[in-house]
């Protein structure tokens, strides 16, 4: 138990156990009773106009049941979010090689491959657009010809100050320009789903799915039908990071069932189809310019940004907004022009990734602050502190922080570190054919939606006819174990076991409308509203305990595990009892939340910005060898202000995957493209990090205690990955000299940097 | 789905040869299995040869050590008698895959699979080893780098196994160093590997040695003028580098997603730089 009580917020994760044994079920593992399956003929060609689809041989083969085509479909046969222009079935023009031209429904999963052999469909080739900065110059070919921007498909720009101005009084000013890779999330869950129309009529759609609520909206509206008549249920998922932030199999299984006649049609993407067909982390190319003072103080800041979004909106143009606003990572600069470009391409389809734009933008920033250390002969850390944000201040967009700000203090820790500290006896120390470097990368990143987005959830609580409390979840648990936090935070106010407790999964059916698994809101927005449901919860309790027990005064009570107590004596009531006094009704008690925001940042930017951030300050020491020009992450610390710790082993946990994503982002992870073709389409050629490609690493925790969070909390699950790449390029240019500014930081290009330095390797 | 066959004799396995001459041999399916997905109707029938008690083990005799073709590669690394006459070959060994491979994988697969990036092969090579063919027809044996003629593509005649791979006792190696350079630490096929083997005096000066380059050509590059370069000579940076240059001149590596064949050439060059100073004192 903590000093403070809370003894039912720690332990140990609560599908730990359900997990590592195999009996959690995700959407994948679920074959619903006599079923069928549902396949995607995938196009395979980047950007054609689609002339006509064959389906006469499939639609024939013994064990096909049907084989679906645009013209199937009823709805708008559109997704999208922002822009409604993605096709369930392309219907026209075939925008990437992972465009779907043909749903075939089959007995089995055999046929269903045979079947899709038989699919065919005449195209006429159209020239490809592959390179985001390409792509925005006169006569190339638009990829959505009703666009007016041509390929641009969003411009973000803020303007703070004089910058030109600044830069002219600027003492020492760097620049640099940054590129970043394609990243694809590699859940251990591939994408799965099933639906059927149910018998009243219902579609009810049973998916991996970061966003059941959104879903349920963009299923509707794609196939035509009233949302009243879509359920959406999301179980755990077996991983996301984004990558489930949307529509994956929901639109194609829900078509596929509703021409199955009630019967349910399952479809889970293979590896390959998975590489092929879904989002990736936004590649960027970034053009930095930092200007600053003698004694180290930054005045000023350019930059311009390209995100290659692919061909569809999709959530790219907010993704690079937010690599906008994070472009001048966690520092106060009074001048800014930032520009950002969201361009469309015919390569993979981009989209959410933990760290939604800002690991791209933070690894350009950080590097060019390393840069401006150098050329100004500071500390690297004491440069960053020097210009470290704080409460008060006003970030690079010109929103003033008014919320729990403890950037300085994480680079304080971090300065402190003996692993930073004994730095230079360490590099000196490397053995033959080594070089030793360490490297710092910082960042900021913000909680929930930006300002014209209500970030909103609705949390239901409720004591059950058997006296025991359940929480209806109503964000998806993609791994991260936030089904487990609300239950302890539930735990924690009515003061019951969460182990005795029960989720239910999000459910469009039963539970209420709380926005995505997204955006680092997951338990900060949630949590705050199952707070206020357990709080009424309780009064409701303990009134029908004082009726239980016949006292008068509630304040005499106390909730107790499985019982309502009178204070200081024995005398209890069992939950069974009190719940038996209790109206079915009036037993769920529901709570809402919305986090806070500025409508005067409306003004800054598209969608406006946030106003809560978590921060970090991180340090690499690397190793590169200089013969094979392999980089081994020997060390790594992670100091993190993401407010209160409520669970010290799930907190870690998403440190320390954070890590883990981020080396691999940094060293080895690099989805390519070449003209349009997936040349890395599976588990062989795309190289995530084995657990031997990750170090031991070091988790520090700065508690500010965050007034407005869930027992003091803010968002861990995305900050700590935008750190990796800076710390490491850092770390690099410490070790060897010489900048290496495209990532991943491969043995090829790390040996070809030391070879144009002029030495020997 | 595809026919499997799980013999445990020999006999039972030429027999269902005979029957179905195309049926793909398969131990440990490590390679198989991952080339075969997703349709393996496609290459079936398959003749599992890992419960044929003839291909399993490591026996010694007075001057030669046979290990069976379908000993998975976690029994060779754990053997006390390779560990002790051919430390080279546990180490390359250890680098493969990772350890759900290697309990699977089998030492005849990887080298019947044949890839230039096997990691079983340089040391291999080195070695001298020899493999053991068996067919109806009868018995034969042949060294390893006249089995393996290419990419892919070996000896072995319709109707015939792998059976064992022998390597003879006496090596005189008293230094040896293997490295692999992958994609990541584990999990990792070979972009390029060196495996080394030498004898030295007591001041570092080589007797005799033999190098073995995995992944920068078509088979496994060995070079007579490379071992004869290092005989008499202590490791020295010199000779080093005429080692260096020797290597890049006779590899004739490949450029594909893993790495460039620019990069190949020159990592295979350096690899052997890593072995300055070397073989002293032992």
């Amino acid at each position: 138990m903590r000093e403070d009580g809370r003894h039912f917020l720690q332990g140990p994760r609560l599908d730990a156990f359900s997990k590592v044994t195999g009996r959690e079920r995700y959407a994948a593992d679920e074959y619903p009773g006599e079923f069928l399956w549902a396949g995607a003929k995938r196009a395979f060609v980047p950007h054609a106009r689609l002339l006509a689809v064959h389906t006469d041989r499939a639609a024939a083969h013994p064990g096909v049941v049907r084989v679906l085509t645009s013209l199937d479909i009823a709805g708008s046969n559109r997704l999208g979010i922002v822009r409604n222009h993605q096709p369930v079935l392309v219907d026209e023009t075939i925008r990437h090689a992972g465009d779907a031209v043909a749903l075939v429904v089959a007995e089995s999963r055999e046929t269903l491959r045979e079947a899709l052999e038989l699919v065919t469909f005449d195209h006429e080739p159209l020239p490809g657009v592959f390179d985001p900065e390409q792509a925005l110059k006169e006569g190339v070919p638009r990829i959505h010809g009703d666009n007016e921007e041509g390929n641009l498909m969003r411009a973000v720009r803020v303007r703070r100050g004089d910058p030109d101005g600044a830069f002219r009084g600027c003492d020492v000013v760097v620049e640099g320009v940054f590129e970043t890779p394609r990243q694809e999330h590699a859940c251990l869950e591939t994408e799965a789903g099933w639906a059927r129309v149910d018998e009243a009529g219902v579609l009810v759609v049973v998916a991996s799915t970061q966003t059941p609520y959104r879903d349920r909206k963009e299923i509707a509206a794609a196939l035509g039908l009233d949302v009243n008549r879509v359920r959406v249920i999301a179980p755990y998922l077996g991983g996301a990071f984004g990558g489930k932030d949307g529509i994956t199999v929901q639109c194609l299984v829900g078509l596929a069932a509703l021409s199955a006649g009630g019967v349910s049609v399952k479809m889970w993407w293979d590896r390959r189809e998975s590489f092929l067909a879904s989002m990736k982390r936004l590649p960027a190319r970034m053009h930095y310019r930092l200007g600053a003072k003698k004694d180290g103080t930054f005045e000023a800041l350019s930059c311009r940004l390209y995100y290659d979004a692919g061909p569809y909106a999709g959530l790219a143009g907010e993704i690079m907004a937010m690599g906008v606003e994070h472009a001048g990572s966690a520092y106060r600069i009074p001048n800014v022009n930032i520009e950002g470009y969201c361009v469309y391409t015919n390569n993979a389809l981009g989209g959410p990734f933990r760290g939604f734009g800002v690991p791209q933008s933070t690894a350009g920033m950080e590097q060019v602050v390393d840069m401006a250390a150098e050329k100004l002969g500071m500390d690297p850390l004491e440069l960053r502190r020097v210009n470290a944000l704080g409460t008060g201040d006003r970030n690079c967009v010109g929103v003033e922080l008014k919320y729990s700000t403890g950037f300085s203090e994480c680079v304080d820790r971090l300065a402190d570190h003996p692993l930073w500290k004994e730095r230079e006896a360490w590099k000196a120390s490397a053995p033959p054919w080594k070089k030793r470097g360490c490297g710092v990368g910082c960042m900021a990143h913000a909680i929930g939606y930006p300002a014209l987005i209500p970030d909103e959830a609705n949390a239901r609580v409720e004591l059950t006819e058997s006296g025991t409390i359940r929480v209806y979840s109503g964000v998806s648990d993609m791994g991260q174990g936030n089904a487990g936090t609300y239950l302890r935070i539930a735990g924690e106010i009515l003061n019951q076991d969460p182990a005795t407790m029960e989720v239910i999964q999000p459910d469009t059916d039963h539970g209420l409308p709380s926005g995505t698994s997204s955006a680092s809101r997951t338990t900060y927005t949630f949590g705050n509203a199952v707070i206020r449901a357990a709080r009424s919860l309780k009064e409701v309790i303990l009134r029908s305990g004082a009726r239980c027990l016949e006292v008068e005064d509630i304040d005499s009570l106390e909730l107790v595990p499985g019982a309502v107590r009178i204070k200081g004596s024995g005398r209890k009531a069992a939950l069974r009892d009190v719940a038996a006094l209790i109206d079915a009704v009036d037993r769920s008690c529901k709570g809402y939340f919305r986090t806070p925001y500025d409508e005067s940042t409306l003004g800054i930017m598209y969608l406006g910005a946030h106003v809560l951030f978590s921060f970090g300050a991180h340090l690499a020491r690397i190793e590169v060898d200089t013969l094979t020009g392999r980089i081994d992450v020997v060390d790594y610390v992670a100091v993190t202000d993401a407010g209160r710790v409520l669970n010290r082993a799930q907190y870690d946990q998403q440190v320390q995957g954070s890590i883990a994503q981020g080396i691999g982002y940094a060293l080895m992870e690099d989805y390519v493209m070449k003209d349009g073709r997936h040349e890395t389409g599976d588990l062989a050629t795309y190289i995530i990090p084995t657990s031997l490609d990750v170090p031991d690493m070091v988790s520090i925790a700065v508690e500010t205690d965050e007034t407005t969070g869930p027992f003091g909390m803010k968002g861990i699950g995305e900050v700590v990955i935008s750190g990796c790449v800076p710390a490491i390029a850092n770390a690099f240019h410490d070790a060897c000299g010489v900048r290496i500014t495209r990532v991943p930081l491969t043995p090829e290009r790390v040996l070809s940097a030391l070879a144009g330095q002029g030495g020997k390797e | 789905m595809a026919d499997v066959h799980v013999p445990s004799s020999l006999d039972e396995v030429f027999r269902l040869l005979s029957d179905e001459p195309s049926a793909t041999l398969f131990a440990g399916g490590t390679d198989v299995m991952v080339r075969s997905s997703p349709d393996m109707r496609e290459r079936g029938p398959f003749l599992c040869l890992e419960r044929v008690e003839e291909l399993r083990g490591i026996h010694g005799s007075a001057t030669e050590v046979r290990i069976g073709a379908a000993t998975t590669l976690s029994e060779v690394i754990a053997s006390p008698v390779i560990a002790d006459l051919f430390p080279l070959l546990r180490e390359a060994l250890r680098h493969v895959g990772a350890p759900a491979v290697r309990n699977m994988g089998t030492l005849g697969g990887n080298i019947c699979t044949a890839s230039p990036a096997g990691d079983s092969l340089p040391p291999l090579y080195i070695l001298g080893a020899e493999v053991e063919l068996r067919s109806l027809k009868g018995r034969r044996r042949m060294p390893i780098d006249a089995f393996i003629t290419g990419p892919g593509r070996t000896q072995l005649e319709e109707g015939e196994v792998l059976c064992a791979v022998v390597i003879g006792k006496e090596q005189g190696f008293n230094f040896h160093h293997f490295e692999k350079v992958g994609q990541r630490k584990a999990m990792a096929i070979s972009v390029a590997s060196l495996a080394f083997g030498a004898e030295t005096r007591r001041d570092g000066t080589i007797v005799k040695a033999r190098c073995a380059f995995g992944s920068v050509a078509p088979t496994v590059f060995t070079s007579r003028l490379l071992n004869d370069t290092f005989a008499g000579n202590t490791l020295n940076t010199a000779v080093l580098d005429r080692a260096v240059a020797i290597i890049r001149e006779g590899v004739s590596p490949i450029s594909d997603i893993r790495a460039s064949m620019e990069y190949r050439r020159q990592v295979a060059g350096n690899l052997v730089m890593r072995l300055e100073g070397a073989g002293k004192d032992r």
